[in-house]
């Protein structure tokens, strides 16, 4: 984050331009900066992240979910869960929000091209990967092959529905569903996300994967990765959760050991989260 | 009587009637924290005059760390009229100078300043009261039990990190300036004093400082070893996460951010953003919306309060981030005691992995 001076502490005011239902308390919410906001929204990458303010009750981090490529506005997708997603969800469009960033560090989706990459996420978790897709499907000729595992509890928590249509038919590129809870309709695969890694079975060879979830998924995950299909831990990508009060690496909440989810991260691949002396677990 | 032009490490005496005067009359345009007896406690305090002072050299039960960290502090203020919506930045501080502080204490402040000054970004907050802050240092005649300063690169009588330097003699103050801030505090406020023949007084004030043999401190590579080990789970035992240890050291810095809300006047809705100290030590430091809690352990807890003091912080800024002030020892009410940390990790240190992995 460049230091010109302001304080970093001191959200951007915005407003909500739109919010769309994507599942059982999940919003979508798109955010356009009031008076331009700060250039610095501008060249946000994929895998960082914000703080939004719910004025009145505090502000929080989430994944920015949007490409500055396909939109002004930027995305988040917020599941009800604490204070300020409660907050949040109250409010509707045309209100006032608060919002700092971006921060943290990106996926090097530079380091990705001509990479088969394999996009893991699982639930709300799928929210900071819709950056990673988005930018894949737009330059398709850039990446190799591409394969979505997308994963839920239950078909109400799975989040970009009505963009499955878009992803599953861009060239090159396979979604696959899974709940574990199915409902009546359901009609894709059923279990967990590693019982559908399982059966695609991907090949370690030139291959990135890039995960989110909940950290016992990413534990799992990653662990068959390594050990039934032989990826080496630095081809595995994740993006981190914590309890973050700065972004800025200054509150001291989000220590991995020595590490900063929110400056050293939150992307690290296996390789760094091995090194780290405390467990994300 | 000492002008701005006094090379450093020339030695003053100054009468305690002198020195009072002189606090007096910065007191009627800076804000002046001393030391003060509030309920038999002594602390750091606002004084508005200087018969409030406590002229004592011993340990005040908290540290300095709230003149330049509040335990609460406005970050800014948010107006709100319907849908129109205003930040107002909270008010510039003023000047403000500090007397008595104790060299742990002002160690502390040069560990905090590795984090919010020296660590891009700045922290606008620390910031803005540290360069108002002038800082007046007394050496310590003598140490508590639990003091180990020495044993942290600090000691009774250091003052590299003030701007001017107290000594207490029998019938009269040493003064040293340090710093161009503490010189310029005398220019604009002359204190009546007599230049004093630099190496006898230095000899002198080495007669009152005490001493003290150091304590083991691990060496920071010997950390990682014990990591793992079963022994943060048993000195824990008997926390109780009450986080007093972070609310009287030096050095403990982490904040958590809220919104408080006042009620509404004229239809216009004010909130404040306010920080608040933190502590690792706390149940649900680390717990995330949702109920995950990747610390949930008290061993958990206390091994990332010292790991970070010695390990993380330095590593991560510089400095260690414990001073040896023992205010952390004595506040405990379950005693759990840093020293004996330091003391097991550096014994497992000095052990080779051959004999650790049998240990």
């Amino acid at each position: 984050m460049a230091d010109n001076g302001s304080n970093p502490l001191k959200p951007d005011l915005g407003y909500i331009a739109e919010v769309k239902d994507l599942g059982a308390e999940i919003k979508l919410f798109s955010v356009k900066l009031l008076n331009g906001g700060s250039e610095q929204f501008n060249y946000y990458h994929p895998g960082q992240f914000a703080f939004l303010s719910a004025f009145g009750i505090g502000e929080a981090p989430f994944g920015i979910a949007s490409t500055n490529e396909r939109s002004d506005l930027l995305d988040f997708a917020i599941q009800r869960l604490g204070s300020v997603t409660t907050g949040l969800h109250e409010m509707g469009e045309g209100d006032i929000i608060g919002m700092r960033g971006p921060l943290g560090n990106c996926f090097p989706m530079d380091r990705f091209q001509g990479k088969n990459l394999i996009v893991l996420g699982g639930g709300i978790g799928g929210a900071p990967l819709r950056p990673v897709i988005h930018t894949v499907i737009d330059h398709r000729q850039d990446y190799g092959h591409f394969s979505i595992l997308w994963a839920a509890r239950h078909p109400s928590l799975l989040v970009f529905t009505d963009e499955y249509d878009d992803w599953g038919s861009a060239p090159d590129t396979e979604l696959h569903l899974t709940v574990d809870q199915p409902d009546t309709k359901w009609d894709h695969n059923i279990g967990l996300i590693t019982d559908l890694l399982e059966r695609v079975a991907p090949s370690p060879e030139n291959a990135i994967t890039i995960t989110c979830g909940p950290p016992i998924m990413i534990h799992f995950v990653n662990k068959m990765l390594v050990e039934k299909f032989g990826f080496k831990p630095e081809q595995n990508y994740v993006t981190l959760e914590a309890r973050m009060h700065c972004g800025i690496g200054k509150c001291g909440r989000c220590n991995l050991g020595e590490k900063l989810v929110c400056v050293d991260g939150p992307v690290f691949n296996m390789e760094e989260v091995g090194q780290m002396l405390e467990s994300y677990l | 009587m000492i002008s701005s032009s006094s090379g450093l490490n020339e030695l003053y005496s100054v009468s305690q009637e002198n020195l009072a005067d002189w606090l007096d009359r910065i007191q009627s345009s800076a804000k002046l924290i001393a030391h003060q007896e509030v309920g038999g406690i002594l602390l750091y305090q606002p004084v508005s005059d200087s018969r409030q002072i406590a002229w004592t050299e011993a340990r005040p039960t908290l540290s300095s760390k709230d003149a330049f960290f509040p335990p609460t502090e406005q970050l800014f203020t948010i107006q709100r009229e319907g849908n129109n919506l205003t930040i107002v930045e909270s008010e510039p501080v003023g000047k403000q100078v500090l007397f008595g502080i104790r060299p742990c204490d002002a160690q502390g402040i040069k560990a905090l300043d590795a984090l919010y000054l020296e660590t891009d970004p700045a922290d606008n907050y620390y910031q803005r009261r540290r360069e108002a802050t002038t800082i007046i240092g007394m050496a310590c005649r003598e140490m508590a039990p639990s003091c180990f300063c020495t044993s942290v690169g600090g000691a009774p009588d250091d003052s590299r990190f003030m701007d001017l330097m107290l000594y207490r003699g029998d019938d009269h103050y040493f003064l040293a300036v340090i710093t161009d801030k503490g010189a310029s505090l005398l220019s604009s406020f002359p204190l009546k004093s007599d230049l004093l023949e630099a190496e006898s007084a230095a000899e002198q004030i080495k007669s009152y400082i005490p001493s003290r043999l150091p304590i083991e401190i691990p060496n920071q590579e010997d950390w990682p070893a014990s990591f793992a080990s079963p022994y943060w789970d048993e000195m824990s035992e008997r926390c109780i996460s009450c986080r007093i240890c972070a609310y009287v050291c030096p050095t403990c810095r982490c904040f958590d951010v809220r919104d408080q809300l006042y009620p509404s006047e004229n239809g216009t809705q004010v909130f404040e953003r306010i920080r608040c100290w933190d502590s690792c030590t706390g149940t649900a430091y680390r717990r995330i919306a949702g109920g995950h809690n990747p610390r949930p352990e008290k061993g958990q807890r206390l091994r990332n309060r010292f790991f970070c003091k010695y390990y993380y912080y330095p590593a991560q800024y510089g400095p260690v981030a414990c001073t040896g002030c023992g205010r952390c020892i004595d506040a405990c009410p379950v005693g759990v005691d840093i020293t004996e940390a330091l003391s097991y990790v550096a014994q497992r240190g000095s052990l080779s992995d051959l004999d650790r992995s049998g240990a």
